[in-house]
């Protein structure tokens, strides 16, 4: 090894120079909070639900509103049997109700390297989001789970229920800490794993999967989970205020490239970015994945308040 | 191409070891900044099309090295100043005399002659040749070399900031001759003149050998009216110190009738204001009489009447300082003399003591010691008049006695006869002397010396053959001026005395003292050591106005003397285009063109200063990097 290569060696420090995201961040206060109690998760399938809540279940039981007929078997309960059809049509058919069920949303919060690039301003804004989404549906009696993840399920919140457990939420979330690199496969495939229902899947992530964003979010497709991403942007990753010969490496991976940076340049990279922010979003709709784009310049009360109900995650 | 700084091998060595450096710090300048980022997938896909034009990149960081090479070797080519060799083959070796004459004060061009004279100069120095040396002078009353026969114009340069006028006149005799022994033996000898041209250029010439060596003259002005003060003088009446008169002269140098308005000052008070008509070319004196007051420094002003400024306002002020009176202490050694105690009566500055011859004291201190009819062991201090001397002890030896006898030769310019008639002084008796040969005969009747002057010992004496009153001189008005021209000739107050001096000439300044330094305060504040010999400090005075004198200390109380340019010669301001100087040659008037440089290594450092400029901006642009 020469002496310049032993110089080559001084500037990689890739873990180093991630910037750190300030701990502790106060994610919500109480003005911001009692603007969320207005709010409710809108779910467009029926999930069958261990206990009783505001939403429709799949399941069939001892709600109040019909929901269906099927034929009597051995066993079923006569007080469902329809006798006003019996006398009609001679068969014994049993009523079934629709059971009013609660609902399981699970926040998955992507921890990986790149969310804390920069100021960490994604990794924030992903939280927050993840936070207040997380808010509403304790509100509504909903169970609500969240997840870490990087390459790995690194960090887990059981499901629970009840808004008291907010604050259970925040300080999950608050002890994340942004590191490692993105793998959503594998790290998505050890939280379907852990689903023991079916239900909401929130995904909060940049989407920086150097394996492809597609597979994570088929993950959970694949597993029949109803996913929604939740594409977290900073538009200072498309056009990084650079000049002249860099090396750039991957906060990630540390995977490395000599560059001169030119406006030329600089203007390319924002349309690549376009072109990958347009990837992810024609990926979703084709897929009938439902996609918000959380730019880190939107407000975040304006994200929330405004963005999501007109998406139709709120109502 | 020759090297007049570092020699080539000295430039390769330099150019090897900082090319060198410049390679390693260019590699180590490669280093790139290391950059995070988010996903670098992304950059991939941008940086698919770069990768096309790596070799390019690679062509460009070359060109950069390069550059810095280039710049460098500017750089390194720079240190050895190199010359054209055809250039340095032969040059001229020019002497440069700057008049800094008082008429060169003249505004009649902006701001001063002087000023566009130094200007002619630089111009003269942009435009020297490759091989061209030049001396920068000043002339005046002396001249001095401001630099040394050099091609460097930073210091031609600095030799003309040094370049002042004076009021003195230029001595154009003396410059020409300097500057013909610098040029001696040189190749391309060529001398100019930077002058308003009034420099008697024909006596100046004579006696040297001007047949080689060009001389060239570079005139400065345009005329203009001028009027000026060409003498002005003050002294006490000999009988009434207390009052004084002064003799002023003004001319009119140009062709014009002129109106002045003069001033004359007492002591920065006016004392009196006058309005004169000159005609053209005319000198006209003027006498102040019996002026009174106490008054010392006295200062005449004229100014034109119509309220414009004159061509030159140096002459148009004149100084002098009114002679300064003591008491002085005057020991009569008499066993009674009435006609000597009314002659000392006369003067009221006399602090006369009457001794007993035998209660004299030779240590006494006394300025005079009188010695009627008596002898006595000469006084440590002072001066001594001896009246008909015995012959034991009498300073200068008494010789035959003699009757009836006058004067019948006598000095004529001796101060001690100053306003006196002798011709016809009659005494009865008395003796001639035997005078040593150092000794002065003032005056002598036909028998013999009967007035000695003289000093023994370093002390001064004057002997009288006989007794006044054994004459009709006690009778006469000669008694007590005699009397009081010895005195006075004691008390330095005498006719030597000038109340200005004239500028451009060595100044001895009385300072009775036994110390052997004093320091001058000049007009313009500046305080300068000169040395006394012989009781007088010894300066070359260049500027006009009042001068103080310290004796001993720079602390010691000041005395004051004047000085005038009184030069009637620079008050005439009308220039002189040509000069006509027998036996010289031809003026050359080539070869002086403004800015053709012939230091190489200028260019070489614009050009890389040109070329930082364009890395500077091409860095910037990162079309070099």
């Amino acid at each position: 090894m020469g002496m310049f290569d032993s110089l080559r060696q001084l500037r990689r420090e890739p873990a180093a120079r991630v910037p750190s995201v300030r701990p502790g961040t106060p994610l919500f206060d109480d003005d911001f909070q009692r603007k969320l109690e207005t709010l409710a998760i809108v779910s467009r399938r029926v999930f069958a639900g261990r206990m009783r809540a505001e939403r429709r279940s799949k399941k069939k039981g001892s709600g109040v509103e019909f929901a269906d007929h099927r034929d009597y078997a051995p066993g079923d309960d006569f007080r469902f049997v329809d006798w006003n059809v019996y006398q009609r049509f001679g068969k014994l058919l049993v009523r079934l109700y629709e059971e009013e069920e609660d609902l399981q949303i699970s926040f998955i919060v992507d921890c990986s390297a790149s969310m804390g690039f920069g100021t960490g301003k994604k990794f924030d804004q992903a939280r927050r989001l993840a936070a207040a989404l997380a808010y509403v549906g304790l509100a509504n009696l909903d169970r609500v789970a969240a997840y870490g993840v990087s390459d790995e399920l690194v960090a887990e919140m059981p499901p629970t229920r009840g808004r008291a457990r907010i604050f259970k939420v925040f300080r999950f979330l608050t002890d994340l800490t942004p590191g490692g690199v993105t793998n959503l496969a594998d790290a998505i495939g050890v939280v379907a794993a852990r689903q023991k229902r079916r239900g909401l899947v929130v995904l909060f992530s940049d989407l920086y999967d150097p394996n492809g964003f597609e597979r994570g979010i088929n993950v959970l497709r694949y597993n029949k989970l109803e996913p929604y991403v939740v594409h977290v942007t900073d538009t200072a990753d498309a056009r990084p205020a650079l000049r002249g010969d860099v090396h750039l490496y991957d906060v990630e991976t540390g995977d490395e490239r000599e560059v001169t940076v030119t406006d030329a340049l600089l203007a390319r990279m924002e349309t690549a970015y376009a072109e990958y922010l347009a990837d992810v979003e024609r990926f979703c709709v084709k897929n009938q994945v439902p996609y918000f784009n959380a730019d880190v310049s939107v407000p975040f009360d304006e994200l929330v308040l405004r963005v999501f109900r007109r998406g139709g995650f709120l109502r | 191409m020759t090297f007049l700084g570092l020699s080539a091998a000295a430039l390769g060595a330099t150019f090897a070891v900082a090319g060198g450096a410049t390679v390693a710090l260019y590699i180590l300048k490669l280093r790139r900044r290391p950059i995070a980022v988010p996903f670098s997938p992304i950059w991939q896909r941008v940086l698919r099309d770069k990768d096309a034009s790596q070799l390019f990149s690679r062509l460009k960081n070359l060109l950069s090295l390069l550059l810095q090479l280039v710049l460098l070797g500017l750089i390194v080519f720079a240190l050895g100043d190199p010359r054209p060799a055809a250039g340095a083959a032969e040059g001229r070796s020019i002497v440069v005399l700057v008049d800094t004459s008082a008429s060169m004060q003249s505004i009649d061009v902006t701001p001063t002659r002087l000023d566009v004279a130094k200007q002619k100069v630089h111009e003269l120095v942009s435009g020297l040749g490759i091989a061209d040396r030049m001396l920068v002078a000043k002339m005046d009353a002396s001249t001095v070399p401001l630099s040394t026969m050099t091609s460097e114009p930073v210091e031609l340069g600095d030799a003309l900031g040094k370049i002042v006028a004076t009021d003195t006149r230029a001595d154009f005799a003396s410059g020409l001759a300097f500057a013909l022994d610098v040029l001696r033996g040189a190749k391309r000898p060529e001398i100019i003149v930077v002058s308003d041209g009034d420099l008697d250029a024909e006596t100046a010439a004579k006696g040297l050998d001007l047949a080689g060596t060009p001389v060239r003259l570079v005139p400065v002005g345009k005329g203009g009216k001028n009027v000026a003060i060409t003498a002005f003088s003050v002294r006490r009446y000999p009988l009434d110190v207390s009052r004084y008169e002064v003799l002023l002269e003004v001319t009119n140098t140009t062709d014009v009738p002129a109106e002045v308005e003069l001033s004359l000052l007492g002591d920065g008070n006016v004392v009196d204001v006058s309005r004169l008509s000159l005609k053209a070319n005319e000198r006209l004196p003027r006498v102040y009489a019996d002026l009174g007051g106490a008054s010392k420094m006295l200062e005449a002003r004229i100014r034109l009447a119509d309220g414009t400024r004159d061509t030159l306002p140096a002459d148009d002020r004149a100084y002098a300082l009114m002679p300064e009176r003591r008491r002085a202490r005057v020991q009569v050694v008499s066993r009674g003399n009435t006609y000597l105690d009314a002659a000392l009566l006369l003067d009221e500055y006399l602090d006369v003591t009457t001794t007993r011859p035998d209660a004299y004291r030779e240590d006494a201190p006394f300025d005079v010691t009188i010695f009627d009819a008596v002898a006595k062991p000469l006084p440590s201090k002072g001066g001594s008049l001896f009246l008909a001397p015995p012959a034991d002890g009498s300073p200068v030896k008494v010789g035959k006695a003699v009757t009836d006898f006058g004067f019948d030769t006598w000095d004529r310019k001796s101060p001690l006869l100053r306003f006196m008639a002798v011709d016809n002084v009659q005494a009865s008796r008395g003796n001639v002397f035997v005078p040593d040969k150092a000794d002065h005969i003032v005056g002598a009747s036909e028998l013999g010396p009967i007035l000695v002057s003289g000093s023994r010992e370093g002390h001064p004496f004057v002997a009288l053959g006989f007794d006044p009153r054994d004459s009709d001189l006690v009778l006469r008005v000669a008694w007590p001026l005699f009397v009081l021209n010895v005195i006075h000739s004691f008390v330095e107050d005498d006719a030597s005395y000038l109340s200005a001096y004239r500028t451009g000439t060595p100044w001895h300044v009385p300072a009775p003292s036994d110390a052997s330094v004093a320091w001058v305060r000049y007009p313009n504040g500046e305080s300068h050591e000169v040395p006394i010999k012989e009781g007088r400090a010894v300066l070359f005075g260049e500027h006009a106005g009042f001068y103080e004198l310290h004796v001993g200390a720079e602390s010691a109380p000041p005395s004051f003397f004047a000085a005038n340019l009184s030069d009637d010669a620079e008050s005439h301001v009308t220039p002189k285009t040509e000069l006509h100087l027998p036996g010289a040659k031809s003026s050359p008037d080539e070869g002086f063109h403004a800015g053709i440089r012939r230091e190489l290594w200028v260019y070489f450092v614009m050009a890389a200063i040109a070329l930082s400029a364009f890395e500077w901006f091409a860095y910037h642009r990162r079309v070099t990097v």
